[in-house]
């Protein structure tokens, strides 16, 4: 009997850990449990390889239009611009960044401010896409985020104060910082920004309790690699793809951060454009940019990539996130597949272990560069008269009109995938753009572009839609229009919902296997963040940070007109079920 | 609810305040600036945990008339209390938005330091030397001002590059036959985070080491210390420090080295 006791204690006490919040430091066993543990959100995608999948189901497509605000946190200060940030919640606590590299503690019960942090900015900093930041990673007693002058701060999480602090890199030579970092095996993992200033994508692995670096992975062919400070071999071959000197400011910048997936040991990182933009002044097929990079956590090295524009000329800045989940092909075996959807405009399906690409489909209407993504080679089919014009020894070359725009098919507003549904969430945008090449030179810390470009609705009713995959088929199972560009992304739970922000300001819940609209909240200015959910006192929560901007503010075109009404703003919203 | 409901439930818990508060005083002497400060709101929220002993060893030395609201130089001085067994020194400015100037551990040099700070308004500046034995020995001075130094902008933040020479440390040690000195400044901002749209930015930590790698004194800088702030020690028996060590509240380091 005594016995029997003690095993039912235990029993409820490892179920205190797995289903309710654990408290006390963030180990990497909590981190790998994230996307299976319901309270708390411990890691940026709500599991380390970004299905943004809830497993709480209180809040379903039966009650959620009971659903009502528990309350709203003000980011306050005159910095009201984009807010692109995903909180995470560990032992009671919100921590959420904003914009002009702030972070905030916040109590996740009553909304209470615990502290704040501000990071003092040089003047001279040079973020290309507004002056935003994704979030933060969690790891022990620490909360590390990465701040627009290029640098790493872990800080403690009951006190705000810095713990440690590393330079990613200099930020008067382009580098910049706003991804949420990826804890991994104990190393904070993180990109770097600044695609547009010539500099060279990599990924840093560095001790998450202390700073210190452990390795660095370049991601343009040419450049050396190191671990514990000694050289660790050159990513790919010198000048097999790129002519000249051009890989030395090849670009390719890691802006939007890595999944990981425990299954294959490996981190995926999507990289961005090849520098300049102008694909003449660089014939080959520049790699890795444009590609998903797969790398080994515990050597830095790179075990596999795919290429999803080869000498990219449209700016199809390839970071989107590599969402891995288990697919079950037509022979009825499952396989460990990752899911891209590709500024480019298809949505790539590769087998995780190895990289093989299993499927490619468009996930917008139009696209203009290729006519289809070949399943055999694995590369695309390009439209050669659709790419733009060598500018020679002329002050402009031939321009073409291109689609997707080089604002994406999809840009940073993250997919989600629901194990339940089988399907992808993806908030894709319907746009082109005229684009032509200028000569360009590069100088250090200017912008290394070499093109000119106007961007361009495609249609008069909409430009966003978040539409529903099936991955296995590419069948799209549903839509829904938005008047304005999408730039938030998606949730999706177990209650059979989608959950997703517009820059109209509302935060909708769709049934997922439909796409009806069941409920939708004013959250008084444009949401380009995505919202997570947790449980907490037995009562599941939702919360998404609200803040027009971003880039497409920033370089919108004549799409400016559907944007440029959108008032600024910078909170979080917490909202759960009406009692 | 009515009024006459209400005012019942408010009575005990005022009257409680009000004998907490006279009980409080009667461990406390009175403050020699009298109703020109505010010393039980410091005592409160500084100078805990023991008897508090207003002496005038303790010396602050101040302008009557700070010139410069941004710059006002201070320097506590309590080589008087030889023989005593000193802890730490807390300064605080009564009528500053932000209350502490910073503390100072003189673990081997002399309980001496000099610094500029900045004040909003007049105000006391107060130095409490805590002991080992738990007791705080208070000195007060008053500086006048016209005010206005914190809610400033630092002037180094209108000059473009100022994060290229952050955090440079200047020093130089003197000698003389009434002993060592040591005068340091370093290059940084102090903002307080008062000025609109600027966030707090200052050196939060300093640690000075001699030849031999051992920590001689800590100073814990608050936002109110001046802008490039100059620090001057007096060494007593130190022969020769060597590093000046520490930390903003952004967590870039210090490190300064003398030859």
């Amino acid at each position: 009997m005594q016995r029997k006791t003690l095993s039912m204690l235990v029993a409820a006490a490892l179920a205190g850990v797995s289903m309710a919040a654990a408290a006390g430091p963030v180990t990497d066993e909590m981190i790998l449990n994230d996307a299976k543990s319901t309270g708390d959100v411990l890691t940026f995608g709500m599991g380390t390889n970004g299905q943004r999948y809830s497993t709480l189901s209180k809040i379903n497509t039966g009650n959620v239009k009971k659903l009502v605000p528990a309350w709203a946190f003000q980011f306050g200060g005159e910095k009201q611009r984009g807010q692109e940030s995903q909180p995470v919640i560990h032992d009671g606590k919100i921590f959420v960044t904003a914009s002009y590299s702030r972070m905030y503690a916040v109590d996740a019960k009553t909304g209470k401010e615990l502290w704040q942090y501000d990071h003092r900015l040089p003047e001279g900093i040079m973020p290309c896409c507004d002056v935003v930041n994704r979030g933060a990673a969690l790891y022990d007693n620490l909360v590390i985020f990465g701040t627009l002058d290029a640098q790493l701060v872990a800080l403690d999480q009951n006190t705000g104060k810095v713990v440690w602090k590393e330079k990613i890199d200099e930020f008067s030579a382009g580098y910049s910082y706003t991804a949420a970092p990826l804890v991994v095996k104990g190393l904070v993992i993180t990109g770097v920004s600044g695609g547009e200033f010539g500099i060279v994508g990599r990924l840093d692995a560095r001790d998450a309790k202390t700073g210190k670096i452990v390795w660095t992975r370049p991601v343009v062919e040419g450049h050396m690699g190191y671990l514990n400070g000694k050289e660790n071999g050159i990513t790919g071959e010198t000048n097999a793809s790129w002519p000249g000197d051009t890989w030395k400011t090849g670009g390719s910048s890691t802006w939007l951060g890595a999944t990981y997936d425990a299954k294959t040991n490996l981190v995926y990182v999507g990289t961005g454009n090849p520098a300049p933009w102008n694909s003449h002044t660089r014939p080959g097929d520049n790699l890795y940019s444009c590609s998903t990079v797969a790398i080994n956590p515990d050597t830095g090295k790179i075990v596999w990539h795919y290429q999803n524009t080869p000498n990219d000329g449209w700016d199809y800045d390839g970071v989107n996130e590599f969402v891995t989940f288990d697919m079950k092909g037509a022979d009825g075996k499952t396989v460990r597949a990752g899911g891209k959807a590709d500024r480019n405009g298809f949505f790539f399906v590769n087998d995780a272990e190895s990289g093989k690409l299993l499927n490619a489909f468009p996930f917008v209407d139009k696209v203009t560069w290729a006519s289809k993504i070949d399943l055999e080679s694995g590369r695309p089919v390009y439209d050669d008269a659709n790419r733009p014009g060598n500018p020679g020894a002329d002050k402009q070359g031939k321009t073409v009109f291109s689609a997707p725009s080089f604002l994406g098919g999809k840009n940073q507003q993250q997919i989600a995938y629901s194990p339940d549904t089988g399907l992808f969430y993806v908030p894709a945008n319907e746009w082109g753009m005229d684009i032509w090449n200028e000569p360009i030179s590069y100088k250090k810390g200017a912008a290394f572009l070499g093109a000119g470009f106007n961007i361009k609705p495609l249609f008069e009713d909409y430009i966003g839609a978040l539409r529903a995959f099936d991955p296995k088929t590419g069948k799209k199972v549903w839509e829904v229009k938005n008047n304005a560009p999408l730039w938030g992304g998606a949730m999706t739970t177990k209650g059979g919902l989608v959950f997703y922000g517009t820059p109209e300001g509302h935060l909708k819940a769709l049934d997922a296997k439909s796409g009806k609209e069941l409920w939708s909240f004013q959250t008084g200015s444009g949401v380009v963040a995505p919202p997570v959910s947790w449980e907490q006192d037995g009562e599941q929560y939702i919360a998404v940070v609200s803040g027009w901007g971003g880039a497409v503010p920033l370089w919108g075109g004549d799409v400016a007109k559907r944007v440029n009404y959108l008032n600024q703003g910078g909170a979080l919203w917490v909202f759960k079920l009406a009692n | 609810m009515s009024e006459e409901q209400r005012q019942p439930r408010f009575l005990l818990p005022m009257v409680v305040a009000c004998m907490l508060a006279s009980a409080a005083a009667a461990q406390t002497p009175a403050d020699p600036l009298g109703d020109r400060g505010r010393w039980a709101d410091m005592q409160r929220q500084f100078y805990q945990g023991g008897e508090i002993i207003f002496d005038p060893r303790v010396r602050i030395e101040v302008p009557a008339n700070a010139e410069d609201a941004m710059n006002v130089p201070v320097a506590v001085d309590a080589r008087a209390l030889a023989g005593e067994q000193i802890d730490r020194i807390v300064v605080v400015a009564d009528y500053n938005p932000i209350l502490k100037v910073l503390e100072f551990e003189p673990t081997a040099v002399a309980p001496y330091l000099a610094f500029r700070m900045k004040v909003q308004q007049s105000t006391p500046i107060r130095a409490g030397v805590r002991l080992r034995d738990g007791r705080w020995l208070v000195g007060s001075a008053v500086v006048s001002s016209q005010g206005g130094g914190c809610t400033a902008p630092s002037a180094g933040r209108g000059v473009a590059g100022w994060e290229r020479t952050l955090n440079t440390v200047s020093a130089k040690q003197f000698s003389s036959s009434a002993g060592n000195r040591l005068r340091f400044s370093v290059l940084h901002p102090m903002d307080t985070g008062l000025a609109n749209g600027i966030p707090a930015f200052f050196i939060d930590e300093l640690s000075i080491r001699d030849g031999e790698g051992r920590t001689v004194a800590r100073i814990w800088p608050a936002e109110p210390v001046s802008e490039n702030p100059v620090f001057t020690l007096e060494l007593a028996g130190i022969q020769r420090v060597t590093q000046i060590e520490g930390r903003d509240n952004n967590g870039n380091k210090v490190l300064g080295t003398l030859r």
